[in-house]
């Protein structure tokens, strides 16, 4: 456990040297695979201000201005009226990376703009995280093409995935309040110099297990000829 | 509607005798296509004499570049009478006062396609050209700066050609790591001597060059403009665009004529169902359907609802942009009641890929009568409160009036079609000058400024969505009973009631719903008047269940390319204004 | 009110409570230094430390030679600024200085006026590089 910063990223497993694949990293954030266990050495009182520290920055998530496409949109149709994401304190969207806390991926990745997300996602201060919303950051969604690269996780990575083409803004929400339970689960370090280093995730349950029963539930749905 | 072959003895074509007047280099002949306009092919080394001719009063008066595209002619089979050629140039003009189009075609053959450039008749050829130089690899002498526009500075290859690879699962997993990255990154840096634009006023002071953009809150987007800064004045600006490239021309020819819907609405975004119309009613063109009138309503009602929804966003954004804070809730508020009319009716709201071949996905469903009152009772009393709110807000006028000024003659030359061109004094609706899909039935006014500036552009957007109201309780109040699709065996997918019945329908339908729909050989153009300006899908098809060229001629494309231009001589917020009155989509730019 | 509490502790009266707001103010911002410097993570990676220009490199540096208009409102500040010092002096002694004081302010403000009045007809406060090339037609006589 060194006591100095080392150039090139340290600390949080997920700011890895990006020869290291990322959906390793992002695969450890989802409960279904499996995670570390909770405790780290430092005492009750270390683990209370972790604790108090993750419920903060869970509770003052500040969503970075990245937009790429048309789930941009429906990002900041979350964050208006009808929506307001802003009631879970994700009200201060910051224009640059240095102030922001949560990078949402909303859009399509192009061959283009990758250097340019690597650049944005290593301008943000720790601790941040990464939000892939939509088909086409998660995996290229429905653009199998030359200039589309197939999922955000070739390259960052991702802590939250949301499905939808484009997810709307409950959809969005319902990703962020996911967020927020991972984010208030997790212990970070306290210092860079002393205290135990490296972030411990928080175990998260399968969220496929969680909602199957009620899924199976369903049954009648309404036809497109009624409102 | 398929043309029907000329006879051998009708009189000659006057267009076609005036352009070989002016032609020595070689014939020119006339192809008929299935959207009627007159299609002429010329030798490509006479193309710039051409076309001067076309935009000559003498010629036909063609003021406006309206497309300039080419098609990789070398695995097509249905070219009946067209002469021999592996790239074909492709000139679609429109003369707006005269209300014409034309279209003329060039034969490149060999493997270095070259032909002479048309920048000084056009200014905005100059992306167009570099666009086909990017897709196609075809040199354009005498262009000032050809360079790509679209793909990344290091790609190899030209995406159109037929033999690049088309999906990204083909060409192996995408792999950057953080030296890739930096090395990308410097292919990006901008270099003012590859624009021109290096120099320093000698002594006072040194230019700044600043990127506004991929990532800005500003540019709507992901769009770059980088702006050569004297202090806070913006001396020159170049737009680099590309970032948002999907691909969707070359996405055409990978899926069938109905699995490409989906990918229209996603062009412009906000649009909608607007994406679909004209790429269903170029398909209708080909196959030779004619839609009911009931479907055609339901069409023009859902079209203007998802024109109110994108100019609210449009709004909305705007006056943030310029600094009002608040109205971007209230119009995005609105902007939901709208969504929740469309969702009720298409299923979704922001891509509901709802048109299909031959008219609409469903009926509307019952009850959408009171949704729609609802609507309409409740928007014009929003969009009065706004007027009072923005429009005639002294600090929204200080920071609008006088901004960004176009002339007439300046948007017709750079292409500008829509509330761009509107704003600038010429009453011009593709909706009234051509009416498609029954427009002509319905009574609306068109809106026009009178300056050009932003303040205008705003204004033009706000009249047009109380016309739009109009146009939709004209369609609440006279909806037509009948069929929603045609019962025409390349409708797709078929209504279902006869299939059960007999096997010839059984064995169409069937055919038409695994397979695909195979639309007859001959190329269409159709346009709408979209939520940007004049939006074209130009389709060619090869006689096969997929498009052999889809071609999808953008507004946003044209009118960002005279950013630099309105932008000289202003400073950094009124460069903020602007790109915020351009009503702009970036998906609609790149495709 | 100042004058009072010195003549009654004796001239270092008031020295007190000064102390220890300055030792507050430095304890205060020491300690929102030194624990933000000492907490949290650290991460350095090849970008983080380069300037944010909208996700590209930048085109050269940010120091640069500024057009002189910069220089001239940074300038007007500072007059205008110590004008207004001069006014709160003032205001705070104003029963002492009485009349006579008055007259004074009155004529440093009439000075400062004329001044402003020549700024604002040569052209000085207009903002751009249009202005800049009036100004320099102006100065290279009469419009060219």
């Amino acid at each position: 456990m060194s006591t100095h910063p080392q150039l090139g990223g340290r600390g949080d497993s997920a700011d890895h040297h990006p020869a290291r694949p990322a959906r390793e990293a992002s695969q450890l954030d989802n409960g279904c695979h499996g995670t570390q266990p909770g405790l780290t050495s430092g005492g009750i009182l270390v683990a209370s201000l972790q604790k108090m520290l993750a419920w903060g920055r869970k509770n003052s998530l500040w969503p970075f201005n990245f937009g790429l496409s048309c789930c941009y949109v429906e990002m900041a149709t979350s964050l208006t009226s009808r929506y307001d994401i802003a009631r879970f304190g994700a009200e201060v969207i910051r224009g640059t990376p240095r102030e922001a806390d949560v990078m949402v991926v909303a859009g399509t990745v192009f061959v283009k703009m990758a250097p340019v997300i690597v650049r944005l996602y290593q301008q943000m201060m720790e601790p941040r995280w990464v939000i892939s919303m939509g088909s086409c950051a998660n995996s290229g969604g429905m653009y199998d093409i030359y200039s589309v690269v197939q999922g955000v996780d070739s390259f960052l990575p991702v802590d939250v995935y949301i499905q939808g083409c484009p997810p709307s803004p409950e959809a969005f929400m319902n990703g962020l309040l996911l967020l927020r339970e991972a984010v208030g689960g997790e212990k970070r370090p306290l210092s860079w110099i002393a205290g135990p280093q490296g972030v411990t995730r928080a175990n998260m349950p399968c969220q496929r297990d969680l909602k199957r029963a009620a899924r199976l539930k369903m049954g009648m749905l309404p036809t497109p000829e009624e409102l | 509607m398929n043309l029907p072959t000329p006879p051998a003895h009708a009189a000659p074509d006057p267009m076609q005798q005036g352009l070989q007047d002016c032609c020595a280099q070689g014939p020119v002949s006339v192809q008929p296509a299935a959207d009627g306009v007159p299609t002429y092919w010329g030798p490509v080394e006479a193309v710039p004499e051409l076309l001067a001719h076309l935009k000559s009063d003498l010629g036909g008066g063609f003021e406006m570049l309206y497309d300039l595209t080419a098609i990789d002619e070398r695995q097509r089979q249905h070219r009946p009478g067209e002469p021999p050629s592996d790239y074909t140039l492709v000139y679609h003009l429109r003369s707006l006062k005269n209300n014409r189009q034309v279209r003329l075609k060039a034969a490149i053959e060999g493997d270095a396609p070259a032909a002479p450039t048309v920048t000084d008749l056009w200014p905005n050829a100059d992306w167009y050209e570099r666009e086909v130089f990017d897709m196609f690899g075809v040199h354009f002498q005498g262009h000032p700066r050809l360079r790509r526009l679209l793909m990344p500075p290091w790609w190899q290859g030209h995406p159109l050609r037929k033999d690049h690879v088309a999906r990204a699962t083909e060409m192996g997993p995408f792999k950057m790591d953080d030296a890739e990255a930096a090395r990308l990154d410097e292919t990006m840096r901008f270099r003012p001597e590859e624009w021109g634009l290096a120099g320093t006023e000698s002594g006072e002071f040194e230019y700044m060059y600043l990127n506004i953009g991929p990532h800005h809150p500003s540019t709507h987007g992901v769009l770059r403009v980088v702006v050569k800064l004297a202090g806070q004045e913006i001396v020159d600006a170049v737009c680099d665009i590309g970032f948002h490239h999907r691909g969707a021309e070359k996405m055409g020819e990978r899926q069938s004529w109905h699995t490409y819907i989906p990918y229209t609405d996603r062009v412009d975004y906000l649009g909608g169902v607007m994406n679909n119309f004209p790429y269903v009613m170029a398909v209708e063109m080909l196959a030779g359907i004619d839609v009911p009138d009931r479907a055609k309503v339901i069409r023009i009602m859902l079209a203007e609802l998802y024109r109110l929804s994108s100019h609210l966003v449009f709004y909305g954004t705007m006056v943030q942009d310029v600094g009002m804070m608040s109205p971007v809730f209230y119009m995005f508020t609105d902007r939901e009641h709208v969504l929740d009319v469309a969702e009720a009716i298409t299923g979704a709201r922001m891509h509901p890929g709802w048109f299909r071949i031959g008219g609409v996905a469903q009926d509307l469903p019952q009850g959408w009568q009171q949704l729609v009152r609802d609507l309409l009772d409740y928007l014009p009393g929003r969009l009065d409160e706004y007027d009072a709110m923005v429009l005639k807000n002294r600090i929204f006028k200080a920071r609008t009036r006088g901004i960004a000024r176009l002339s007439t003659d300046q948007a017709l030359a750079w292409g500008a079609t829509g509330p761009m061109l509107r704003s600038t004094g010429m009453a011009w609706d593709l909706r009234k000058a051509a009416p498609y899909s029954g427009y002509d039935q319905f009574d609306f006014d068109i809106p026009a400024g009178r300056d050009g500036d932003c303040y205008d552009r705003a204004i033009v957007h706000v009249e047009e969505m109380r016309q739009s109201l109009r146009i939709i309780r004209q369609c609440l109040d006279r909806m037509p009973p009948g069929d929603y699709k045609a019962r025409h065996p390349l409708t797709t997918p078929p209504i279902k009631d006869r299939t059960m019945h007999d096997i010839e329908t059984l064995i169409t339908h069937f055919l038409g719903v695994s397979w695909g729909p195979v639309i007859p050989p001959g190329e269409a153009c159709a346009a709408v008047e979209g939520t940007k300006g004049l939006n074209s899908y130009y389709l060619i098809s090869d006689g096969k269940t997929w498009s052999y060229r889809t071609r999808i001629r953008a507004p946003s494309f044209a009118h960002i390319q005279m950013v630099p231009m309105m932008a000289r001589g202003g400073m950094i917020p009124d460069l903020v204004a602007l790109l915020g009155s351009i009503d702009f989509v970036v998906a609609d730019i790149d495709r | 009110m100042t004058c009072s509490l010195a003549s009654a502790e004796g001239g270092g009266g008031f020295m007190w409570p000064l102390a220890v707001y300055c030792g507050a103010v430095l304890l205060l911002v020491g300690g929102m230094l030194g624990l933000s410097f000492f907490l949290g993570q650290r991460h350095r990676q090849r970008a983080t430390d380069q300037q944010y220009e909208s996700g590209m490199v930048p085109t050269g540096g940010s120091r640069l030679r500024f057009a002189a208009d910069f220089y001239l409102v940074a300038i007007f500040f500072v007059v205008f600024d110590l004008e207004i010092v001069l006014f709160v002096s003032w205001a705070i002694a104003i029963r002492q200085v009485g009349w006579g004081g008055f007259v004074q302010v009155l004529v440093i403000s009439a000075a400062l006026i004329a001044a402003w009045i020549y700024l604002w007809r040569v052209g000085a406060l207009d903002w751009g590089s249009s202005a800049r090339s009036a100004r320099r037609d102006r100065k290279a006589g009469g419009p060219s």
